[in-house]
Parts: structure tokens; C-alpha cells; sequence
């Protein structure tokens, strides 16, 4: 009984931590788009959280640079469970143009585990709405 | 008593990576020590691995917000080296994305200097009307960010005339916005006492220390690139160079306000004198041995490219310097003696790419080592709480 | 101030420490001093140009055997550049921070990214590679190379 009350609000109000691990800033800026009047991802219950420790999912963009890997090894067990992360656009997948240059690691999934993938160049904030649906509806 | 607080690098602002470290005194900021870094991705070094072409995309990743001013710097750079000419209508397109893509970052901008002095509706305003900008570019080029519009030689897409009344219909729709957001900015009093006095960049310290942008207008310095060094047809557009005299974040918001006015008109001088003719010329693969020193002005301030060949279909050295590196000594400056609870808004006042939400800052109590977080809600509201203890300025007469 | 008066000036001073002026765009000048006398060519320019407060950025290109440093300096109506050259097993070159204080950020680079010593900087530390590189590391430098480590595909082929 607790559990289905438990499993109902995650789904019905997921808190979510905005992580940067040096992105150009166009997926970040289409993130906070979404929540502004147009795309209003605030009517799903998700809200943008200042702490790791109040957060559900953790939505990432950037490929990761060498300098920010530990940090965000630290944040991630910060993150109390259960927890998703989702990598939002090319960068995070797979390093996008800068694949191969000597700072990078080469995407979000070489640091933490991910469990969704948004793609996009950047992605559009439709499509950020689309993949935390869909990742709500998987739980 | 001396602390040391660092801020960055994740903190719930969607900026660079970035970390601050404060050294403060009580509440007054001694001294503050900037580490990058976790943001350098190695562009100069892929750079001379892949070809013009190649660079071009490469080029428009550096930035999310201006992406147009980094690929149209190096685009003009390599049509110099190459010495080829591109067409005029080719060109009026370029800047007309250009203008475009400076009004959607400074209604971004004035968003977050809302969000930051604590006017949430004034973010949500700014950035619905920032949508029929979206709009209007996506109409232009396929994608509301990162529109891959120029290339070596020209730009890729046309307009037709009835994308050029679509576009001047949403710049009357924007100017009417602006007129109002103008008004807010002038005559709301606690947004105006928010805003008036912090973050001081004297004029001396803002040339010794070789500030860029409206960072440097605000204080005085008349510089900008689309007057000072007008590439191709700039020096034929209508617009004034907009300097403000108070030095301060309510100087920077006021510049940025006109220059959206100001882009407005060169909007629509762009559109209303459009040339026909074709939109790109063939460039060719190889480029002979040269070098070209581009600048553009960004909407952050002066990009500038030094881009050098040397024979061959891919470049010898690009060099990049973005106009917010430029700005950070003068940020230094601008948080010393200043407040903690300043620190968001003399941040974002430099416009580093930021966009918002909370931030954290951890305080560390040097004598007894334990650790505090605080919000920058709370710091929001302690600071708000002090401007409302101040003597109200009342209505700042206007135009400053 | 026009490109012609600025080649008048940088002619009549600065003659015999300066070599190689070009002039190749319009608005933009380029030429050659040697490392010794950078300080006072720049200090000269500065007090003799108006607006040419300004330093953009500092570029170093690697040349094989050479470091070519390029200084790009705005004024009100154009950019002037002035390059100098030191040489890869010996790259020292004193920094010009007393006379632009804004020049130290890129100065800092140079140190970073090609190995230079900068002589005199206010703050020797590297400003954009991780604090765990290696030492001795300069990734512009022509002939470093790095060997990318094999990226795991979770749940995929090895």
C-alpha cells in the first residue's frame, strides 16, 4: 500500500537536478525553455531542484570533460535512490563534434550509468518532454 | 575573519561549469579566485584535424546562445583568406540572422537578470515573447538553435517574400513587448533599487582590464565592433552605438534594452532593402598560405578568430577567444567589496551564458570547519530584505 | 586614427626594431618586433595611438622549431597585430601584464597550452587544462599526440 503510494508520486511529481559537464549550453537553455510558458513542463509535476539530495532524476547534458568527471561521480551517489539519469542530446550520448579530442571522455554513460537517451543537436524541448514522459511511463 | 566559499562547479544555475572560490569578510567579498577548465573541450587542437568545412560546424558548438556569431567570424575569416567574395543578398541574410539571434540572447538575458533580482514573472515574460524570435529562426533555417546557415562562400538558405512578412510581423509584435518591458525596467521601483549601484566597474578599471561588451558600454568605454571595424555592409546599416554612464548592472540592463531597439531597426532595414541575386558563391577546397585576424560582435561583446593556412583543405591554427573570457577579470573586479547576496546578479550581469534556477553556496566557518549550505533563494531574499531597508531611489530619470 | 597614420607612426618610432609591416586587409596591420623589445614597442603604441588599450586575445602558433607569438591589439578604427618569435628549447618571454593588466588570462593559456614560461606573470597557474594532467603535457604543441581511450558500450559489443 505504501509502495503504491510511493511508486504513484514519483511518477506524478519527479524532481529533477540540472547537470552541466561542459555543454555548449544549447540543451541547457532549451531545458529551462521547457519550463517556461510555452512548453510548461511544471504541469507534469516535474520541478528543478537546487540539491543532488532532493532529486529523482538527473537530467545531464555535455560531454564530459576530464575536469568535471569527479564532481559528477560525487553527485551521482549524492543522489539518493532511487534515481534515473537521463542524457539529453548528442554531447551526452556520445560526444557529438567533439568525439576524440583529448579532454573529453566520450559521452555521459563512460561516467554514470544512464537510463535514457534524448537525442537532438540540441534536442528541442518537445522532445525533452517526450523522453521524461516515456521515462515515467516505464516505472 | 577571513572564509573561503566556493561556488560551482554543478550548481543549479545552467552555466558553464565554473569555479568561484570567495574569500569573504562577514559579508563583504575580499577577494574571489577563478578556476576554469571544465568547460575546455580541446576545439583548437580538433580544429586543425578536420577541414574548413568541417570547422564550420565545429565552430557553432562553441556556444549554444551565439552560435551564429562563432561560425559567422570564422566564416568571414576564411572568405578573406581564400579571397573570395560572397554576394550580397548572401550576406544581408547572414546579418539579418545575426540581429535575430542578438534579440533572442538579450530577451534570454533579461529573463535571468529578472530571475536573479527575484521578478519571476518578468522571466516568464521575456521568455514567451523569445519564442516568436524561436519561431521566426526556425522558420529561417530548420532549427531554433545552432541554424547551420553559413557556409564558405555564403549562406545556405534563402528567404522568399512571404517568410520576409512573417518576420517583419514578429518584429512589430517584439517592439511593442519591448516598449513595455523598457517601461517596467524604468519605473519599477524595487526591480530599479535591485539593480542600481551593484557591481561597480569604474571606467579606468574597465579599460585597464580590457572589458567586451555591453559589460564595457555600461561603463562608458564606446566600443563595438560593428562600428569600430564594420566588416562588409555594416557601415551602411542605420544604428547607434548605445553607452550607458552608470557603470553598474542597471547600465548594463538599460544598454541591452536599446541595443534590441536597435536591432529591431536593422531588422527591418535588412529586410526592407534586400537585394536579389544568389545567396553563396563556390569556394574552393585548398586555401594558400595566409592569415586573417576576425572579429565580430557577439551579443556578449567582441569575437575574434585568428585563423592561419597553410596550403592545404584544412587550417594550420584557429584560435577563438569568446567575448565572456575577456570579461572575467573585470568580474574579479566588479566582486570585490562587493555582497555575497550580490553574487548572482553581478554574475549574470556579464551574461555568461547562464540560464537559471537555484544555485547553492556552501559556507565554510574557518574556525570550527563545519559546513553550511544555503540557497540562493534564501540569499535572494536576505538581499531583497536589505534593498527594502534602503531609501527607496525612486523613478531614476530616463534615459540614463 | 587611419591605417595610414598608424603605419607612419609604427615607421618613424619604432624604426629598427620593428621588421616585416603588412598591411594585407584594410583595417588591419601586421608586424614583427623581437622579444626585447616588445615592452617598449607596446608601451610605445599604447601612449601613441588612441583607444589601443585593448587587448584582444594572444595567440601562439608552433612552428616546428619556433613559437611564433602573435599579439592582437584593437583600436578605435581596426586591429593592429604584433608577432614575435622565440624558439621551442628555450620559450621565455616576459609578460606584458605591467603595461595591459587584462593580458594576464591569456598569458596564462600560452603557459598551458604550449609550455612557454611566461617572466614576471602575476599568476603562474594553468588556467584551462584539469587539475589531474600529467605535467609536461602541452597539447597544442604539433607533435603531441594522445592516445583516446576505448570508449565501453554499456550492454553492448566489448
Amino acid at each position: 500500500m505504501l509502495k503504491r503510494l510511493t511508486r504513484w508520486s514519483r511518477i506524478k511529481s519527479p524532481w529533477i537536478l540540472h547537470l552541466n559537464s561542459g555543454a555548449c549550453n544549447a540543451c541547457d537553455i532549451e531545458i529551462v525553455a521547457a519550463l517556461t510558458p510555452r512548453f510548461d513542463v511544471e504541469r507534469l509535476g516535474v520541478l528543478l531542484r537546487a540539491s543532488p539530495r532532493h532529486a529523482d532524476v538527473i537530467v545531464a547534458t555535455g560531454p564530459v570533460t576530464r575536469q568535471i568527471k569527479d564532481r559528477i561521480i560525487r553527485i551521482y551517489d549524492q543522489t539518493p535512490d532511487p534515481k534515473f539519469v537521463v542524457a539529453v542530446g548528442a554531447c551526452a550520448m556520445s560526444g557529438c563534434v567533439y568525439r576524440g579530442a583529448y579532454n573529453i571522455m566520450g559521452g555521459l554513460d563512460q561516467v554514470i550509468p544512464v537510463t535514457a537517451y534524448i537525442p537532438g543537436c540540441p534536442a528541442r524541448p518537445d522532445a525533452i518532454l517526450d523522453g521524461v514522459v516515456k521515462l515515467l511511463g516505464t516505472l | 575573519m577571513k572564509f573561503q566559499i566556493p561556488i560551482g562547479p554543478q550548481h543549479p544555475a545552467l552555466k558553464e561549469p565554473i569555479s568561484l572560490r570567495m574569500t569573504v569578510e562577514g559579508e563583504v567579498i575580499r577577494d574571489v579566485d577563478i578556476r576554469l577548465g571544465y568547460n575546455h573541450r580541446g576545439l583548437e587542437k580538433l580544429a586543425e584535424q578536420r577541414n574548413w568545412t568541417q570547422n564550420i560546424y565545429l565552430t557553432e558548438r562553441i556556444c549554444g546562445i551565439c552560435s551564429h556569431s562563432h561560425t559567422t567570424c570564422y566564416v568571414q575569416g576564411v572568405e578573406k583568406l581564400m579571397e573570395i567574395e560572397p554576394p550580397r543578398r548572401g550576406v544581408y541574410i547572414r546579418y539579418l540572422v545575426s540581429e535575430l539571434e542578438r534579440i533572442h540572447s538579450h530577451l534570454l538575458w533579461l529573463g535571468i537578470a529578472g530571475h536573479e533580482a527575484g521578478f519571476d514573472s518578468f522571466f516568464m515574460y521575456t521568455w514567451r515573447d523569445r519564442e516568436v524570435v524561436m519561431d521566426l529562426l526556425e522558420m529561417i533555417s530548420g532549427n531554433r538553435v545552432h541554424y547551420a546557415m553559413n557556409t564558405i562562400g555564403g549562406v545556405r538558405r534563402d528567404v522568399d517574400t512571404a517568410l520576409i512578412q512573417k518576420i517583419l510581423d514578429g518584429i512589430k509584435i517584439l517592439r511593442e513587448r519591448s516598449e513595455f518591458y523598457f517601461k517596467i525596467g524604468a519605473n519599477e521601483p524595487t526591480f530599479v533599487g535591485r539593480l542600481a549601484g551593484v557591481g561597480y566597474l569604474s571606467k579606468e578599471n574597465a579599460l585597464a582590464l580590457c572589458a567586451v561588451g555591453p559589460t564595457a558600454r555600461a561603463s562608458g568605454v564606446a566600443r563595438d565592433v560593428r562600428k569600430n571595424d564594420p566588416h562588409a555592409f555594416y557601415d551602411e546599416m542605420p544604428f547607434d552605438l548605445i553607452t550607458a554612464d552608470s557603470c553598474d548592472v542597471l547600465g548594463r540592463t538599460v544598454v541591452r534594452i536599446k541595443e534590441l531597439m536597435e536591432s529591431y531597426k536593422i531588422c527591418e532595414h535588412l529586410l526592407k532593402t534586400l537585394p536579389s541575386g544568389d545567396i553563396a558563391v563556390k569556394a574552393p577546397k585548398k586555401a594558400k598560405p595566409n592569415e586573417f585576424v576576425s572579429r565580430y560582435e557577439a551579443p556578449r561583446g567582441e569575437n575574434i578568430h585568428y585563423i592561419k593556412s597553410n596550403g592545404t583543405d584544412k587550417p594550420e591554427r584557429l584560435k577563438v577567444r569568446a567575448p565572456t573570457l575577456a570579461n572575467y577579470p573585470a568580474t574579479i573586479e566588479m566582486l570585490r567589496n562587493g555582497f555575497i547576496a550580490d553574487i548572482p546578479l553581478i554574475f549574470a550581469a556579464i551574461d555568461p551564458c547562464i540560464c537559471c534556477a537555484e544555485r547553492t553556496v556552501e559556507l565554510v566557518n574557518a574556525r570550527s570547519g563545519e559546513e553550511s549550505v544555503v540557497r540562493f533563494s534564501d540569499l535572494r531574499t536576505l538581499a531583497a530584505k536589505r534593498a527594502s531597508n534602503r531609501t527607496a531611489k525612486g523613478n531614476v530619470p530616463w534615459p540614463l | 586614427m587611419n591605417d595610414e597614420q598608424i603605419l607612419e607612426i609604427i615607421n618613424t618610432r619604432f624604426a629598427g626594431r620593428v621588421r616585416d609591416v603588412s598591411h594585407p586587409h584594410a583595417r588591419r596591420i601586421f608586424f614583427a618586433a623581437d622579444p626585447k623589445d616588445l615592452p617598449a614597442v607596446i608601451a610605445g603604441l599604447k601612449e601613441a595611438v588612441p583607444g589601443m588599450w585593448y587587448i584582444a586575445t594572444i595567440s601562439g602558433v608552433d612552428l616546428g622549431e619556433t613559437f611564433e607569438i602573435v599579439y592582437h591589439f584593437g583600436h578605435d578604427n581596426g586591429a593592429v597585430n604584433i608577432k614575435t618569435r622565440v624558439p621551442k628549447a628555450a620559450p621565455h618571454i616576459e609578460s606584458i601584464t605591467s603595461i595591459i593588466p587584462g593580458a594576464v588570462l591569456y598569458e596564462r593559456e600560452l603557459q598551458d597550452m604550449f609550455g612557454m614560461t611566461i617572466e614576471r606573470i602575476p599568476d603562474p597557474r594553468p588556467l584551462i587544462t584539469p587539475e589531474d594532467w600529467p605535467a609536461g603535457n602541452f597539447p597544442l604543441r604539433k607533435d603531441w599526440t594522445f592516445e583516446r581511450v576505448p570508449e565501453v558500450i554499456p550492454g553492448g559489443k566489448k
